[in-house]
């Protein structure tokens, strides 16, 4: 198969002499593509449309298109080979938003549960005056990142949209352009190897991603320290961020965001997913316990390492454990395992999850590995939402100003300490408000004063990965005895008489919140639940489960190591400590019992 | 034109009665004026000292002149205190619009029969005592982040919310003394503020409780001071970036109006809007003129959950807190960089200082044991992992010296362990 592919690929440089269409005749001057899509194998037309054999302007560029990859234009011209993708990108949350829309339908009390719609495709259709306050939101805040947005709009550099290329293009990033009125254009090059600053024009928002795994939190808009008189550390126009760790796999292995997420977790497997996480198909267990496959059972692995030229042609490749999607990258080689960078190649030796007893102990088996690992999230309290009925502002869908203008405040951040909930997935996973929705609609009087037409709130935390993974966990303490992680939010956490008690910090009320409990409180001492999740399984922990955590952290004040033999079988060692038979029992009562 | 004359007249009066004072009170002068509030001479000293200037002993009244040539921090710092710090002081026009130097703090009265009248009322204290500074924190305030996304919740009329005391503020969990009713001047009397020296051992918390009930008070916590344990919140902000810019450059802080003085704040929003420019002006506060160049601040970060205990000078254990990590730059009006993000003096020593300090947010509940023996920021192994630890963490104390070895592996040691598991534990093994 690959020999087949090379010989296309390399071929077509043999046969270049002639070229497929007449469009080259004028555009001499353009410059190569990559090495994917020669000029001379495919000329022109068959990416862009139009007569290739006209020999006048006008004739050739009729029905021609400029960007071939606009998801409408792509199924007729990059779905000549690349149908298979195109449907699937169609179909994923990618392309639909419906993963943001249906939680923000939720979150602003338009719908009970959350119920599923085709996201953008359905805002689309609803004039502005007929639209709800999400359907409103999200045409003027969300829908600027869409990968099939229309570029030209954007008058910064952080251009998004453009379909494939939103993803694909590595170079001539800002369009087609005309040189010295000579015709010479700079055509864009396209590339599996996805540079990460690709992915960041869009993953900075929200849960933050992109900027938590380098290491970038974004700040409370100070741009400290200054240089030369100015504000730095600045990402985008309005937002600023420090520098906390990174993630070590970007630290140590500077991978990418590609190294990690599948083109089937990326692009979409063809099936309607509800939440991003039902996309996904990489696990922390594909990799550092993986399986492996033969590689010749797959032509999507000889396609994939073909097209990347950096790593070897392995007799085994990891597979993906929820998809089956090969991670070529990923290569066993009789014993040794080898991960590759897809950037450049660069091998690591992948190490594998080991055999400590943390790791297999029964009691933490419902923690995700970012409960422990994750050292820090970005947690963003209080989104108050301001919506002005008589104002404008852009609709990223209709692309003009339309009425009603959304500002959003915040109360205040913090990355420490990520409070634990259990996750859509029934484990235990870092969580931050996700989010704490206070809206308040203004609308003008008889006489022209404004006022408030309408208000609701509505306060959800959310659980993900915070991709600030660290090799070093977070101590027993820090899970066990912190009020900030168990949900209580900050405060002076207690056990008297073995009771729970709890004094919060934040006075909701005063603040002016419409709430009765703290706004970093998800649950209460007694596991009462306050905020809400969107996620079905989703929610902080319960009475039960507080009292557990904090119960353990008794035994946890001396025996602080998972070394200790007493985790060998914590329920018996508990046992034979009530007993009053242990070491320990004596030393702290005596010989009383 | 009536609000004016009003205004007017009542100014008109207490021009009249601000002599006045003195008639009756002239035994009170001599006390005032070596008092820290006349002089300030702690918070000028320290500032100038971590700044790296040499002398010492200045006071408000002796501070010199700013150097006209700036080439180390030390030459800046007079200008940064005229300008910034010293926004508050008794007759600074900016907290005591009457020019009397007795009403910055008392009300005004007439006779000897009125004279419950002048007793100085919370509100007078807190127009300097905010922000930072033991005051506010009293009544559970919290200053909000500078950028204007950060002015929530915002008001019925749409406007952002009213400001209290020049700043936004959060609300937290209030000192148990203000819910009771007190007010500053029930516990810091006549004597405490203005006494003759310093007010160090003036006032305690056991001038008042003397009773202290349980057994570790008296035994292993003696030598700690009862707020180290009895607070509830300490308000840290971390790196405090101080930037005198003197040209006209103000697009960059449209956001950061908020800086916290209300000078500042309506110079900026008038400069923002106007072509061209106004020139950048700002008060000196103490001779009240208007001088080139303008002083720009910004945090690191600002928090409420992080504490960092100390041994005071006074034999206790102390709460400490950053006053302040300074990073100094200085824009000439060339637009030369003179200093550039400075955060070191050149022998090395950082321009930062931590004191021990009581925080006023006190409850009956005290901290969990578990708040100081397990803070990851005094174990000399935990706090490696603690991130931006180089930040939370003091380089330099002033008024006291760190923990000693000792004192760490005392937080540690197997006695705690024993008894604090004794403390969890005993509920269950009774009930057994």
């Amino acid at each position: 198969m690959k020999i087949i592919l090379i010989l296309l690929i390399f071929g077509t440089y043999v046969f270049s002499s002639k070229l497929p269409d007449n469009c080259m005749l004028c555009h001499k001057n353009t410059t190569p593509m990559d090495r994917y899509h020669p000029y001379s194998r495919f000329g022109c037309a068959s990416c862009h449309g139009g007569d290739k054999y006209a020999t006048t302007m006008d004739r050739a560029h009729q029905g021609m298109v400029l960007n071939p990859s606009r998801l409408g234009n792509a199924k007729i011209f990059c779905g000549k080979c690349h149908k298979n993708i195109i449907k699937r990108v169609n179909s994923s949350i990618m392309n639909n938003m419906h993963g943001i829309f249906d939680v923000l339908r939720y979150q602003f009390l338009q719908t009970k549960t959350i119920r599923h719609t085709k996201g953008i495709f359905f805002v689309k259709n609803i004039p502005t005056s007929k639209q709800t306050l999400a359907e409103s939101h999200f045409s003027k805040m969300c829908a600027a990142c869409h990968i099939n947005q229309n570029e030209k709009i954007f008058t910064t550099n952080r251009k998004r949209g453009g379909g494939c290329v939103d993803c694909h293009r590595i170079s001539g990033a800002k369009e087609i352009k005309v040189l010295n009125n000579k015709l010479t254009l700079i055509h864009p090059k396209l590339s599996t190897k996805i540079p990460s600053k690709n992915c960041l024009k869009c993953h900075n928002r929200s849960n933050r991603i992109g900027l938590s795994y380098f290491g970038k939190f974004e700040s409370e808009g100070y741009g400290t320290p200054y240089h030369n008189g100015k504000l730095t550390h600045r990402e985008g126009r309005d937002r600023f961020y420090y520098n906390l760790p990174a993630d070590i796999h970007h630290k140590i292995g500077g991978l990418d965001c590609i190294d990690c997420h599948t083109q089937t977790g990326v692009m979409g497997d063809g099936k309607y997913h509800n939440h991003m996480e039902g996309a996904e198909d990489i696990s922390c267990k594909d990799c550092h316990s993986p399986k492996f496959e033969s590689s010749s059972k797959s032509y999507l692995t000889d396609m994939l390492i073909t097209l990347n030229h950096n790593m070897p042609y392995p007799k085994e490749v990891a597979v993906t454990s929820k998809k089956g999607t090969p991670i070529y990258n990923l290569q066993k080689n009789g014993k040794t395992i080898t991960f590759y960078r897809k950037r450049d190649g660069k091998a690591f030796k992948m190490p594998l999850l080991n055999n400590a007893p943390y790791h297999t102990e029964a009691i933490h088996k419902k923690l995700a590995c970012s409960a422990c690992h994750s050292s820090w999230i970005p947690s963003c309290y209080g989104c108050h939402e301001v919506y002005f009925k008589d104002a404008k502002q852009y609709d990223w869908i209709k692309h003009k100003m339309t009425k009603g203008n959304w500002m959003e405040l915040r109360s205040y951040l913090r990355y420490e300490s990520p409070t634990l909930a259990v996750g859509y997935n029934k484990k235990i996973m870092p969580a931050a408000p996700g989010c704490q929705v206070i809206t308040t609609i203004y609308g003008k009087t008889k006489y022209g004063k404004t006022t408030v037409k309408h208000a609701f709130h509505s306060f959800a935390y959310a659980a993900w990965d915070p991709h600030t993974t660290q090799l070093k966990s977070r101590t027993c303490i820090d899970c066990h005895f912190n009020p900030r992680t168990l949900g209580l939010g900050a405060g002076i956490l207690n056990l008297k008489n073995d009771k729970i008690t709890f004094t919060p910090f934040y006075k909701s009320k005063k603040n002016g919140l419409p709430i009765s409990y703290p706004i970093d409180a998800l649950i209460s001492k007694n596991g009462k639940q306050y905020q809400t999740f969107s996620r079905k399984y989703a929610r902080g922990f319960n009475k039960k489960e507080v009292y557990k955590i904090i119960e353990a952290y008794k035994c946890i004040i001396c025996h602080n190591s998972w070394n200790d033999k007493i985790y060998k079988n914590f329920k018996k060692s508990k046992k034979l400590f009530y007993s009053g038979k242990t070491v320990c029992y004596k030393e702290i009562f005596g010989n009383k019992k | 034109m009536i609000k004016k004359l009003m205004i007017l007249s009542i100014l008109m009066l207490h021009v009249v009665y601000a002599n006045n004072c003195l008639k009756c009170h002239q035994n009170k002068m001599w006390q005032l004026k070596h008092s820290l509030h006349y002089t300030l001479k702690d918070a000028i000293n320290i500032t100038r000292d971590t700044w790296g200037v040499k002398e010492s002993n200045v006071t408000l009244q002796t501070l010199p002149e700013p150097k006209a040539v700036v080439t180390k921090p030390a030459d800046l710092v007079d200008d940064f205190l005229r300008r910034k710090c010293l926004r508050c002081h008794l007759q600074s026009r900016q907290i005591n619009k009457t020019g009397n130097i007795c009403l910055a703090c008392h009300n005004r009265h007439f006779n000897r029969y009125d004279a419950k009248k002048a007793i100085a009322p919370m509100s007078k204290c807190l127009k300097c005592h905010n922000n930072e500074y033991i005051g506010t924190n009293y009544l559970g305030l919290f200053p909000h982040d500078y950028d204007q996304s950060y002015r929530s919740p915002i008001m019925k009329n749409g406007d952002y919310p009213n400001t209290k005391y020049g700043i936004d503020q959060h609300h937290l969990i209030s000192d148990i003394h203000h819910k009771k009713g007190l007010t500053c001047i029930d516990c810091h009397n006549k004597n405490h503020v203005k006494p003759g020296q310093g007010w160090d051992g003036v006032l305690s918390c056991t001038s008042c409780h003397k009773h202290l009930s349980k057994k570790y008070h008296k035994s292993y916590h003696k030598n700690i001071s009862c707020s180290a344990c009895h607070s509830s919140w300490s308000g840290d902000s971390y790196e405090l970036n101080v930037l005198r810019d003197d040209t006209a450059n103000y697009k960059q802080w449209s956001r950061l109006t908020m800086q916290e003085d209300p000078y500042l704040q309506k110079f900026l929003q008038k400069a923002l809007k106007e072509n061209p420019p106004p020139r950048p002006m700002m008060p000196d506060y103490i001779d009240n003129k208007l001088k080139p160049g303008i002083w720009y601040s910004g945090w690191l970060f600002r928090r409420w959950e992080n504490f960092y205990l100390i041994n005071s000078d006074n034999g206790k254990v102390m709460i400490a807190r950053p006053m302040y990590q300074y990073k100094i730059s200085y824009k000439n009006k060339n637009g030369k960089m003179v200093l550039n993000n400075v955060s070191k003096l050149n022998n090395g020593t950082p321009i930062q200082v931590f004191l021990p300090y009581t925080p006023h947010t006190i409850t009956k509940q005290a901290k969990s044991c578990e708040m100081c023996h397990d803070n990851p920021l005094l174990q000399i192994n935990a706090r490696k992992n603690v991130i931006l630890s180089n930040v939370l963490i003091p380089k330099r104390i002033v008024g006291g010296y760190f923990l000693t070895n000792k004192q760490i592996q005392q937080l540690h040691s197997k006695k705690y362990k024993l008894i604090r598991a004794k403390m969890l534990f005993l509920n269950k093994i009774q009930s057994n």
